[in-house]
């Protein structure tokens, strides 16, 4: 049971991770929460499950599963780092000289827009998606890994290494990374910030929506309500990784799954967000800054 | 010149305003949005065919009926200041809250003003144990309910172990608890546990779950949450049967869960397409807004029965109108409904439902 329980956790945290990177790319570069973020993941998972239900509906999943799947992930992604991007020129640019309140409050705001935008256009009620995996799987040494989890650990695993490996190795990484250690002195050596501000979005929405279509496909449910619990415990896989600091948010969200799993099943579930709470507590109390947070290095 | 214009502009405002008295307001408050918003939706519709006759034959006490709308989000919080609204606005009774957890510090409020309110869905018995005059329910209440679950465990299953889940709130813990209470000896409770509304993963708990081999997975909560959960114990290999309350029964409930919803037990009240007196209201009601919401029914009969104990008492005066409330029984589309002395409804058959092809069917009487 309890490799069973350490599985559970990490499809959890990798959702978790997906998610927080988000939210720490923009902090490390803007230092601004964007509580919309979740709301991101949540139009993501709507994208996903409207596109899939349309290529199922024309036929296409029949013939061929990973095309359905592959078209539906990229699209959704598209529509998705779009919303991101607009989320960004509308809400956020126009206060970029502001207070540091000014953003965090339109962020608020744009949060709770996109919820009732996304309860109008799309309805009150749970959207359903019928299963595609299935619950077919392995059996592994007593523990059963469906191949959706199997999905799930290996998108969200690849994802963090091609974005470990953009930010390391390309220009543009370059250029983030600089613009989080001084946006002013960047934009002296020749980086168009508002470019790199754009990417950033657009990267973290992407990101936000495949954990989005992951999860609407793992429980086969969506409503315009999941991005405040995913949004407020990625926030805090964030926090507990040090926020700023990519690989924090990658271990952080894992560390949340494994905790609230393991919690939830030897001690109690009815405190299972507790538990998320409780270590994040602890770990700022020792080392306010996160885990992996502090020096400039890490961060974006 | 402009200045006059704009003087002008504003005492039409206090005009406009003025007209509004010769409407009687009844306040309907639920879940409009949020996670619960269709519950609310269902309620909301039913109420307004009930208003819509009304009207249509010449309102009440010679005015029209006007509903105003609360939305309590299925949020305590929000209940309570969705109830001084209400008071501030004059209504004349209240139909809702929709949730337990709703509507009982929301009676508080009612009470102090001495507004008759009506619930068509909470079921938690402190709602109607507190001795209050003016609240009243036209549903049946959690203690029989869980009694009903438990006897048929007993003695239809014939289980011996089984598993308590519940959502937290006051109608999933209360109904979690009044079934263990009824269980007694006759059954082992080797899990009792509570999950969060919203929460979508239950596999942790339904891991540690499944090593305690239970035969009886019971679940006091709501659709979504219950619909997650028999789902995901069949994909990690719990097969043990699914019991639970009417908070689950909905259409929603058998989409989310799927195959996994077959064979899964709920105690809720007779369907109302067996009753003959509900004929023409579901006609009515299918025609205007499509399938009927669970609790649809039961909203409707709330707002006939309020309106009818309001022409009755002639008068706004809550007190009378709770007065004749008591006293008066009426024939609504459930059947006849009194209430007793404490609000609840006389008679309250709850049965015991199944999941099976896709569709809920009645399936034991206790």
């Amino acid at each position: 049971m309890f490799f069973q329980q350490i599985i559970n956790g990490l499809i959890l945290g990798g959702v978790y991770a997906l998610i927080a990177l988000g939210y720490t790319m923009v902090y490390g570069i803007l230092q601004l929460i964007n509580f919309a973020h979740g709301e991101i993941y949540m139009i993501g998972a709507y994208m996903g499950i409207i596109f899939l239900a349309f290529f199922t509906a024309a036929g296409i999943t029949e013939q061929s599963l990973a095309l359905s799947l592959l078209l539906a992930f990229v699209l959704s992604i598209s529509f998705t780092s779009a919303y991101g991007y607009t989320v960004e020129k509308i809400a956020y640019r126009p206060l970029r000289g502001a207070k540091r309140l000014s953003p965090l409050i339109s962020a608020i705001g744009m949060s709770i827009f996109l919820q009732n935008y996304a309860m109008l256009t799309q309805g009150a009620t749970d959207k359903v998606f019928p299963d595609i995996m299935g619950a077919a799987g392995v059996d592994f040494l007593g523990i059963k890994i469906t191949y959706m989890q199997i999905f799930i650990i290996v998108v969200s695993s690849a994802i963090m290494v091609l974005l470990h490996l953009f930010i390391k190795r390309t220009t543009m990484g370059m250029a983030m990374r600089a613009t989080a250690q001084d946006k002013t002195m960047a934009s002296l050596v020749g980086i168009n910030i508002n470019q790199v501000i754009s990417v950033t979005f657009v990267i973290g929405s992407a990101l936000a929506a495949v954990a989005g279509i992951m999860i609407a496909m793992y429980y086969g449910v969506v409503n315009y309500f999941i991005g405040y619990t995913a949004g407020i415990k990625a926030f805090t896989a964030a926090v507990l990784g040090g926020i700023g600091s990519i690989p924090g948010a990658m271990f952080g969200g894992l560390i949340l799954g494994i905790v609230e799993s393991l919690g939830a099943s030897y001690i109690s579930s009815e405190y299972k967000d507790a538990y998320a709470f409780a270590l994040l507590i602890v770990i700022l109390l020792l080392k306010p800054e996160g885990l992996f947070g502090g020096s400039g290095e890490g961060k974006v | 010149m402009k200045r006059l214009l704009v003087i002008l502009f504003a005492f039409a405002l206090l005009f406009g305003c003025e007209q509004k008295k010769d409407v009687i307001k009844i306040g309907v408050a639920g879940p409009m949005t949020g996670p619960q918003a269709k519950m609310g939706e269902d309620f909301k519709n039913a109420v307004q065919l009930a208003v819509e006759e009304w009207n249509q034959a010449g309102g009440l006490l010679g005015k029209k009926i006007e509903i105003i709308v609360g939305d309590d989000q299925a949020d305590p919080k929000q209940a309570v200041s969705v109830a001084n609204k209400f008071v501030i606005e004059g209504a004349a009774g209240i139909l809702g809250h929709f949730n337990s957890s709703c509507s009982i510090p929301a009676s508080d409020v009612y009470n102090r003003a001495g507004i008759p309110m009506i619930t068509p869905a909470s079921t938690n018995p402190v709602l109607t144990e507190r001795g209050y005059k003016n609240v009243f329910r036209v549903c049946g209440r959690d203690d029989q309910q869980g009694y009903v679950a438990a006897k048929f465990v007993i003695d239809n299953l014939r289980l011996k172990k089984a598993a308590v889940l519940h959502d937290k709130t006051t109608y999933g813990q209360g109904l979690a608890d009044e079934f263990k209470k009824s269980l007694g000896d006759a059954v082992d409770v080797v899990y009792y546990g509570g999950v969060s509304i919203g929460e979508k993963d239950f596999r942790t708990v339904l891991t540690t779950i499944k090593t305690k081999r239970p035969e009886l997975l019971y679940f006091g909560g709501i659709y979504p949450e219950a619909g997650m959960l028999v789902k995901q114990a069949r994909e990690i290999g719990l097969d043990a049967k699914f019991m639970s309350g009417d908070g689950a029964i909905d259409p929603l409930f058998i989409q989310i869960a799927g195959k996994a919803s077959e064979g899964a037990y709920f105690t809720f009240s007779p369907d109302p397409e067996h009753i003959p007196s509900a004929r023409s209201f579901i006609e009515k009601y299918k025609k205007r807004f499509g399938e009927l919401g669970p609790y649809s029914i039961y909203a409707y009969d709330a707002a006939n029965i309020l309106f009818a104990a309001i022409k009755e008492a002639n008068t706004t005066d809550g007190k009378i109108i709770s007065e004749r409330l008591h006293s008066m029984t009426f024939s609504g589309a459930l059947g006849a409904i009194s209430f007793d002395e404490k609000g609840d409804v006389a008679k309250s058959p709850y049965i015991v439902w199944t999941a099976k092809d896709g569709k809920f069917v009645e399936f034991w009487r206790p």
